[in-house]
Parts: structure tokens; sequence; C-alpha cells
């Protein structure tokens, strides 16, 4: 795929790669990395500052939260969680939009009809109250959240490609596939396929940066994954409660997120220059 | 002309009748779904098998799901929309008492929202084809790629925490009174000719206002700036300057006017978006809107409630998008129907 590597010699896209390896190094090493237990309380040192300012703790990096946990280590393994949600709930919401799309786009007629308005009952729905009236039902847990991102986000994908779909299949090299005797999946798999995946990968960069997002407003709420694992969203709850005692415990979560977010949407601003995707401004 | 504004308002509006009539049977569908039971909840934990069953009785739920579809319904059109169980109120009423807060919040981030980014459209089209013009590409890229979730809490932290400059919970300072008339306090504390506590809403309301209006005003930003480029390739431009019009005239007297309309729309369209995006900011700065009921509602699983207020949310989002397709083929000249 040459035009995906040139999109390598993008600096955004560079830059980009190199903040989410770094965020992706914490997730995978985490238990390596992490000083402490990310569950470890200790309820002698509660809300201590980080180690360089007055009263810090060098055991403490970071500092304490309210329970007296590493907040160094609740950061880093929050990066675990905050990964796993933007890998598998992109992707998974990349596989059920696109094929929907492609279905919608490669057939038209009925099928069409009713993928379009299915799509349009579910975007009257706002994305952020779905999602929570979704995790009353589904109940905390990072499946169920990877599960509610997947329900409410597939729209996105969907929407986008199927426009992009409608535009391949009429190029002539679809038409002739078909007559060389391809069945429909040969032709969308071989011919379809290759066309809109540019706008696809560009896609999933984007949702990702959505996925955390959520991630850390549906942990914030206390509806995302279990109490018993570290997220970023829930760090901001417990701190937003002791705000005057230590605001770094909640400048530093508020920091993982925002680079984790801007990386995502440089990437996918990298992508979308440099593979030359159209995408709608309104695109958030 | 009015007249044709309401018609066509009014006929766009029953158009999307149909969807309203979808999403909230989805909604009920989904929410009876649930492995929560609002009979067990509605009564004391010592409740005997049988009082329960009793009570799902009495609340319709041993009928079939259809049929407890159209019970609902026709309630919800008699304007009941049950009774929340943690809270033991009409959900009706608990979500017309928030309802003005969220609204008055959506509206202040609206405006801000719009100044913002028609400043920095100008500014970002002033800087074309200068030194500054990729610093400040990639600077709006990334202010679009920060939500309102992220800037509520950015500037919470900034301007709560760090320099306390602005208060960050709730909506007045504690110790005002709360005054209720129509439910919009900004109007309600003029109204009862308190300066001193519309003075305090106006604070409690900037930060959680700005931090939405920050989130959506990219958008409109380089919408805008998109457009007056467009706008620039007209022969119109072009003649102005020939008329020997200053740069600044062409701009804002003739580009800007005609770069308005897609921005416009656009920006209704962000509206609909905006609204539901009150619930984060809500949540953030604890501000007492449907949003933080909604939340509570999530958290207590009080299924008549969480109905209610999805429903308002698709409601006030439908028609505000309906509203905005009108106005658009209103003001635009090329759309108008004899």
């Amino acid at each position: 795929m040459p035009a995906i590597l040139r999109s390598l010699r993008s600096p955004r896209v560079l830059i980009a790669l190199g903040m989410i390896l770094g965020i992706a190094c914490c997730a995978v090493f985490a238990s390596s990395l992490a000083p402490h237990d990310p569950g470890d309380q200790n309820l002698l040192s509660i809300l201590t500052p980080p180690a360089w300012a007055d009263g810090g703790d060098p055991n403490y990096p970071l500092g304490t939260d309210s329970l007296g946990r590493c907040v160094l280590s609740r950061l880093i393994y929050g990066a675990r969680t905050a990964m796993l949600v933007a890998l598998f709930a992109s992707l998974g919401a990349m596989i059920v939009g696109s094929i929907l799309a492609h279905v919608s786009g490669y057939f038209g007629g009925a099928v069409d009809w009713i993928i379009g308005r299915m799509v349009d009952v579910w975007m009257s729905f706002p994305p952020v109250i779905l999602s929570l009236i979704l995790m009353v039902g589904l109940g905390v847990g990072l499946d169920k959240v990877i599960l509610a991102i997947v329900l409410v986000d597939w729209t996105r994908f969907c929407r986008v490609l199927r426009s992009e779909v409608l535009i391949v299949t009429r190029h002539d090299y679809v038409a002739a596939a078909r007559l060389l005797g391809f069945t429909h999946w040969q032709t969308i798999v071989r011919e379809v396929l290759p066309a809109t995946l540019p706008l696809l990968i560009t896609l999933i960069s984007l949702e990702m940066a959505i996925a955390v997002v959520v991630e850390a407003i549906l942990s914030f709420v206390g509806l995302g994954v279990g109490a018993d694992q570290p997220a970023w969203g829930q760090m901001i709850a417990d701190a937003r409660q002791y705000v005057y005692q230590s605001p770094w415990n909640l400048l530093l979560p508020i920091l993982a997120i925002f680079l984790t977010v801007t990386a995502f949407n440089l990437l996918g601003d990298g992508l979308r220059r440099t593979l030359d995707v159209r995408l709608a401004e309104t695109g958030r | 002309m009015i007249a044709t504004v309401v018609k066509l308002i009014v006929r766009r509006l029953l158009a999307a009748i149909p969807i309203l009539l979808i999403v909230s049977a989805l909604l009920f569908c989904v929410l009876r779904l649930l492995p929560v039971d609002p009979a067990a909840m509605s009564l004391p934990p010592t409740a005997t098998i049988e009082e329960v069953e009793a009570k799902r009785r009495e609340m319709g739920l041993d009928k079939p799901l259809p049929q407890q579809y159209l019970i609902w319904l026709s309630d919800a059109l008699h304007g009941d929309f049950g009774r929340s169980i943690a809270l033991r109120r009409e959900a009706g009423s608990l979500v017309a008492a928030t309802l003005p807060a969220t609204i008055e919040l959506a509206l202040c981030a609206m405006v801000i929202a719009a100044m913002l980014g028609l400043g920095g459209g100008l500014l970002l089209f002033h800087l074309r084809g200068s030194v500054f013009e990729p610093v400040a590409d990639l600077v709006s890229v990334l202010l679009l790629s920060i939500p309102e979730f992220l800037w509520g809490l950015i500037l919470l932290f900034v301007f709560g925490v760090a320099l306390q400059l602005m208060p960050f919970t709730g909506e007045v300072s504690p110790g005002l009174p709360i005054p209720h008339i129509t439910g919009f306090l900004l109007l309600d504390s003029l109204l009862i000719g308190r300066f001193d506590v519309f003075l305090s809403a106006c604070q409690h309301l900037i930060l959680p206002a700005v931090a939405l209006g920050l989130a959506f005003s990219p958008t409109i930003m380089r919408v805008l700036r998109s457009s007056l480029f467009d706008v620039y390739h007209e022969d119109y431009i072009e003649q102005a300057r020939l008329r020997g019009l200053s740069e600044g005239h062409i701009l804002l007297g003739h580009a800007l006017k005609n770069a308005a309309l897609p921005t416009l729309t656009l920006a209704g369209v962000q509206f609909g978006i905006l609204f539901s995006g009150t619930l984060l900011v809500e949540l953030i700065y604890s501000y007492p809107g449907m949003g933080n009921l909604m939340v509570d509602a999530v958290r207590n699983a009080d299924l008549p409630l969480i109905q209610a207020i999805g429903l308002t949310y698709c409601i006030v989002v439908l028609v505000i998008n309906t509203v905005v397709d009108s106005l658009y083929v209103v003001l635009n000249p090329k759309l108008r129907v004899r």
C-alpha cells in the first residue's frame, strides 16, 4: 500500500504515531512500568502532592489520591483501559458500520433504504444520551463500554462510507469485475474495499479519539469500567471532589486524555491529508 | 413571509412525527428489555412476591410489550410521563423544572460558539497565504479535536482551581435565593429585581457556556473559512475590487454575507449536537439542568425518568434541526419554492 507508506513521511502522522506508540507502551508494559499496584491503598498518606512539591513523597512520584493510591500507577494502568477501549471499540464500530455501508452502497434499492432509515433513527438519539441509556442496560465493565461504543458509533462509519461506496461502485472497473464473473462478495472485497480503505483507516483513527473520550465520560459518571479497574475518567471524578487539596490529581488525568485524543486526531488529520480523503467538516 | 415560514416549519415538524414515534418505541423497548424491574424498585425491599406481582399488574407490566407501549404513548400524549421511582415525583414536572436551565446554557453556549466561530473564521481567512497559515491551521485542528468534556475540565482547572477567578459549582452562589417564575434563572432574577442573583448566575454560567462554545466554534470557524474561499472565486468579488472598494469592505460587506448561509446551516446543525453536549458540562459543573437529572436517573436505573428525559432530548434536537432546515430554505432564495 504505497499511499499508506507515503503518509509516513508526513510530520503530523509521524508525531502522532510517536505519541500513540508511547501511550501504547504504557498500556502494554503497565505492570512493569508502574511503581505500585494501582489498587493498593495507603490510608496513611492520602492526597500527597507530587514528589517535587512540598510534602511530596519520593515513593509516590505523582502523589496519591483520596484513598492513598499511587497516581502515577493509576495513570499508567488507565492508559491500558483507554487503549483497549480505543482499539476494540473502533474496530467493532468499523466492522459493523463498514459491512452495512458496503452492503447498502453496493446493492442499493430496498436494502439501501432500510439501512439508511436505520441510520437516521439511530442518529436522532444524541450519542451521549444513547450511550448512557445503553450502559444502564449493559451494566459496568470494560467489555460493556466497548459494546456500548460500537452500538452507538457504527453509524459514523456507515454514513460516511456509504456515499464513498456509492461513488466507487459506479466505476467501470467494478462493472468489469462483475462481467468477468466475480461474485458480489468477491467484487466488494477485491474491487470496492481497496478503494474505500483510505477513508476507513482515517475514520478509525478519528473514532479512536472519540472512544477514548466516551470511555472517560462513562467512567466519570461511574458507568464505565468497574471500580476495580483504573480509568482516567474515574480519577477525574475522584479528584473533582478534592480539587483544592490536590489540584495535581485533577490536572494529570485531564492531560493524559488530552494528549491521547490529540494524538489520534492528529493522526486522523495527517492521514486525511496524505491519503486525500474527502471528509465533511462536520465529521466530529 | 412569516406565515410561509410558520407553515413550512409546521409541515416539517409534522413530517418528523413518524421518526419521533419510532424513536420513542425504540427507547421504550430498550428500557423494557433491561434486567431491571420497575415494580420491585418502587416497593420497599421487604415487599412480598405477591405485593410485587400486584404492583406489576397495577403498572401494566404484565401486558405484552406493544400494548405497554401504546398505554405509555397515550399517557405521554396526555402529558403524563409516569412517576420517577427514585424521586417519587412526576417525571414530566421534573423535566419541566430542569429544562429551562439547560436551554439557557445551550443558548449562551451557542452565542459564544457563533462569536468565536465568526471571529476565528475571519482570522483564519485573513491569514491565508501568510506564514502563519500552517500554524493557524494546526491550531484549529487541535482545537477541533478537544470535545466539550475536556474543555469543561480544562476551564474548570484553569479558571476555577488554579486562578480561582470563577465559581464552578451550581448555578448561583450558596445563600442566594433561586427565584422560580419562568424557570429561566437569568430572566427570573431580573424579574424580581435581584441584580446580585443575576450577576452570580452569570458568573456561574460563564465557564460551562464557554466550554461548550469552545467545543463547537472550530467547526463553524472552518466552514466559514472554506465558504469564504468559495465566495472569493465569484466574479462579483473581482468586480467590487475593480470598483475600488477596500479589501475590508469587500470581505465584510460582500463576501461575508454570501458565506454566512452555509455557515448558518452548519451552526444550526451544530446547535442540535450542542444541546446534547450540555449534559456533560452540566455534570462537570454540577449545573442543575436536565443533564444532571438524567445522570442521576441513569445511576438509579429510574426507568420512567430516563424515558422522559431521553425523549425530551430527542424531541428538542429534532425540533432544532427541523427549524434550522426550514430557516435555511427561507434564507436561501435558490431553494425557495413558489
